[in-house]
């Protein structure tokens, strides 16, 4: 009896390990298209800017779940950042071991909502889907300010915008400058008068 | 000539610097039907509530169906409600109807236009309507005239201040006697110029106000060219307060004191007229009177030191310089204190005006103030070189006389560029809008003004509006907006609402997201083609109503308790009601599989109504009760469970 209790006890710690390192179940958008199965989300979730990351699509096939190998040769994805019209390709490549798994590596840059856009064929069948970032699908690109520790790393968007506010107060100092100039300048003509 | 060439150009720069006074404009707040409302009953009147008072014989409220056949019976009348106007329908079917208004304010005659869309039946809302123009800007003759009286309110105030309490021995009165005439003619044919532009749909208030104002101009015209008689003193104490004047000042005085009587009486109509007592809040009529009064000391004192003292004085001898330089330092210090308080009310209504401070560049009322705030510090900088600079000169006696003038007139000269700001800020409602939302917040971000307006503070269903400007300009087209709810006090996860473009640059979505009282984030996320997302983060406190009607009542019912209210949580009639009745036991724990039904009784027949138990959506022990509809009134409805026993709810239902 104890020896079937270890047993089903190592049982699920294996199957809870399973669920723990697989990211398919957290933060994913299942879509079926046609006949098949897509699962898209980003590989590492909570998903993190300025950190590598990757799409990671999984196609199977609905009835039976049997994984749809061979993709990397017949799809294509790019990745968008809100509003953009210049999206970014990537390049999709099957992951080692992992049958009907894709990925395709990308290190976002700014926080908010991306859209992976996935074109081509599977089989016969042609393929255009979008699969945006939000509630309910796959998380969006967060930022890493609430986990540093001890210093607060400025971000490059943040540094622009500091950069942004510095010019507009030094365009105002110089033409407050230039007006005290032009002050004291009719100051001394009308003194010399 | 030229000296009349110099007085017009300050009259006129008096008339600038009151333009921005008056920006009366009655908007829509709210209606019934209400915009947007899906109603299973037709209704028999369309209601409108606007942020003013609008006048009845200027406004009109057509109710055209989605083939443009108009339903109303155009009998535009005063609806009983606070600043509220109805119109009575033929019988209507079921179908999309789309309302167009336009309305008058009664305070000072500005048209607004506006529309809005209900649907009766199940059937689409008619396709947003081009958005009209709500406050077209105001006539050539308008502004002509509204400048005239402004002028001669600043110059027959001014003047008359500065001769009584500024230099009352130095000046010659036939001179400012020309400068109160010049007034009196100024302030009648500006209010005679507002009075033609409004022509027959001149509201009455307002030709109330006008002729007041003509009234008052047409006293200043007279004392100006009534003789000095003694017989005006008693009218002159009379206008003074009592004070009967006597000695050297007894043959003009009086006359100065009738002047400055009629003058502050023109003045008091400029604020009566303004937005700010449209919108009744005394704290806003004070500083927009103190705003007038400043200003008029100022400019129209400005304009009397030129005309009835630089110009005539002489400043040959030292004496006769340091007497110039004392009346000028009179007038400098008048001008300080005048400055400080029409700067100091400016700035106050400024901030009930604007929303942003990003208004300043980004709204053309925006600009139009700030580019009259420019100009104004300018004058200021002016007028203080006049005071540290000749004035010294002057009481030294040295002579700077000359000097002076040529200042002045500079300064005058700011003061006629300043018209052209005037002009447009009177042409433009400020940024700051009434709504009847319960949340309204604006935030500027990334150039864009991202207004939220959520209809209620309660938990519960709810709608979502945002409104994305560019400027003043609506942003329309956008790719995607979207709203993300998020719970500050607990961990409620994230949901989504994606919204419809109602009408362009205005986005709405229906939801029950803040289902539950406490602090909630609504993310607003605006996707624009061809650049990247617009967010922003809004705070929105759900509790329960404050200050207003509430419909939650507690109900006893045989041994239970009912927590009855109703969605939404102020009922219009003729559109849908949820009622909702939370069962508790004895025990305090919700009470489940009970037959609830409620009884109605009230203005006219409503059969009774089961309620569904839904524990699944609604919760252990919710029972919720589908109302079509309910005519306006109050409705005493009985709540029965089973045989063990009824309660009584009552519910007022708005028209």
């Amino acid at each position: 009896m104890t020896r079937v209790l270890t047993a089903v006890a190592t049982l699920a710690i294996v199957a809870s390990s399973f669920g723990l390192t697989s990211n398919v179940a957290l933060g994913h958008e299942r879509r079926a298209v046609g006949p098949y199965t897509f699962v898209v989300g980003w590989l590492n979730e909570p998903a993190y800017v300025n950190l590598l990351n990757s799409l990671d699509l999984t196609v199977t096939e609905t009835s039976g779940g049997k994984a749809v190998e061979g993709l990397e040769k017949t799809l294509k994805a790019d990745l968008t950042f809100g509003g953009s019209t210049t999206p970014q390709p990537l390049t999709l490549a099957a992951r080692f071991g992992l049958p009907g798994k894709y990925s395709g590596y990308v290190m976002p840059t700014k926080t908010g909502d991306y859209t992976f856009h996935i074109t081509g064929t599977v089989g016969t069948m042609n393929v255009d889907e979008k699969f945006e970032s939000g509630p309910g699908r796959f998380g969006s690109i967060e930022s890493t300010d609430p986990l540093q520790y001890p210093a607060k790393v400025v971000s490059s968007s943040d540094l622009a915008a500091r950069l942004d506010q510095l010019q507009t107060l030094v365009i105002a100092g110089i033409v407050l400058g230039g007006l005290a100039l032009l002050a004291s300048a009719a100051g001394l003509v009308v003194r010399r008068r | 000539m030229r000296r009349t060439a110099v007085i017009v150009a300050c009259v006129l720069s008096g008339a600038v610097l009151l333009g921005g006074a008056a920006d009366a404009h009655a908007n829509y707040v709210r209606s019934n039907p209400a915009s947007d409302a899906r109603l299973v009953k037709a209704p028999t009147e369309v209601r409108i509530e606007f942020s003013e008072p609008p006048d009845p014989k200027g406004s009109d409220i057509e109710v055209l169906d989605t083939a443009g056949k108009r339903h109303d019976k155009g009998d535009v009348r005063p609806s009983g409600d606070p600043n509220g106007l109805r119109v009575s329908l033929e019988p209507i079917a079921d179908g999309g109807y789309t309302v167009a208004w336009t309305t008058t304010s009664a305070v000072d005659g500005h048209t607004t236009k506006g529309s809005f869309a209900f649907v009766v039946g199940n059937g689409p809302l008619p396709p947003p309507p081009p958005v009209p123009e709500v406050a077209p800007p105001p006539s050539a003759l308008e502004i002509a005239g509204r400048a005239l009286s402004y002028a001669g309110i600043a110059l027959g105030l001014g003047t008359a201040f500065f001769v009584l309490f500024v230099a009352p021995t130095l000046t010659d009165p036939r001179r400012d006697s020309s400068l109160l005439g010049l007034a009196g003619a100024l302030i009648v044919v500006g209010s005679v110029a507002l009075m033609v532009d409004q022509g027959a749909k001149l509201p009455p208030r307002l030709g109330v106000m006008l002729g007041v104002r003509a009234f008052a101009g047409l006293v200043l015209a007279t004392v100006a060219i009534t003789p000095r008689l003694a017989l005006m003193r008693p009218v002159g104490a009379l206008a003074g307060g009592g004070v009967m004047t006597l000695g050297p000042l007894a043959t003009f005085r009086p006359r100065r004191m009738i002047a400055l009587a009629a003058s502050i009486a023109a003045a008091m109509t400029a604020t009566l007229v303004s937005h700010a007592t449209a919108l009744g809040s005394l704290k806003s009529m004070a500083l927009d009177f103190v705003h007038v009064l400043s200003v008029s000391v100022w400019t129209g004192g400005v304009v009397a030191l030129l005309w009835c003292v630089l110009v005539t004085r002489r400043d040959a001898t030292a004496e006769d310089a340091r007497a110039l330089g004392q009346t000028v330092w009179r007038f400098s210090v008048t001008a300080m204190i005048a400055t400080a308080l029409l700067i100091t009310a400016g700035v106050l209504q400024a901030f009930d005006r604007l929303v942003l401070i990003d208004d300043l560049y980004e709204t053309p009322y925006g600009i139009a103030l700030a580019v009259k705030i420019i100009l104004v510090l300018v004058a200021l900088a002016i007028g203080a070189f006049n005071l540290l600079r000749w004035g010294p000169r002057l009481r030294a006696g040295i002579r700077a006389r000359m000097a002076l003038v040529r200042d002045t007139v500079a300064e005058t000269a700011i003061f006629i560029v300043i018209i052209v700001a005037a002009s447009f800020l009177t042409a433009f409602a400020p940024p700051a809008q009434p709504s009847a939302a319960a949340y309204d917040q604006t935030q500027h971000v990334s150039g864009l003004r991202l207004e939220m307006l959520v209809a209620s503070a309660g938990a519960g269903r709810n709608t979502y509006v945002l409104r994305v400007h560019q400027g003043l300009a609506p942003v329309g087209d956008a790719e995607k907006v979207a709203f993300r709810f998020t719970m500050v006090e607990h961990d409620m996860g994230e949901q989504e609402l994606v919204a419809t473009e109602r009408a362009s640059g205005e986005y709405v979505a229906d939801g029950s997201p803040t289902g539950m009282y406490g602090t909630w984030h609504i993310q607003a996320i605006v996707r624009l083609t061809g650049r990247e997302d617009v967010t922003t983060v809004f705070t929105l406190p759900v509790g329960a109503p404050t200050g207003g009607s509430t419909t939650s009542q507690v109900v006893t019912i045989g041994p239970y308790t009912a927590i009855v209210f109703t969605d939404p949580a102020t009922p219009q009639s003729g559109a849908p009601i949820t009622m909702f009745a939370v069962l508790i036991g004895k025990d305090g724990n919700p009470v489940t599989g009970k037959k609830l039904s409620a009884t109605f009784s009230g203005p006219n027949g409503q059969p009774a109504i089961d309620a569904i138990e839904d524990a699944a959506t609604l919760g252990p022990g919710r029972y919720k009760f589908p109302i079509a509809a309910l005519d306006a009134g109050k409705w005493n409805i009985a709540i029965t469970v089973g045989n063990e026993g009824s309660g009584p709810y009552s519910l007022d239902v708005s028209r």
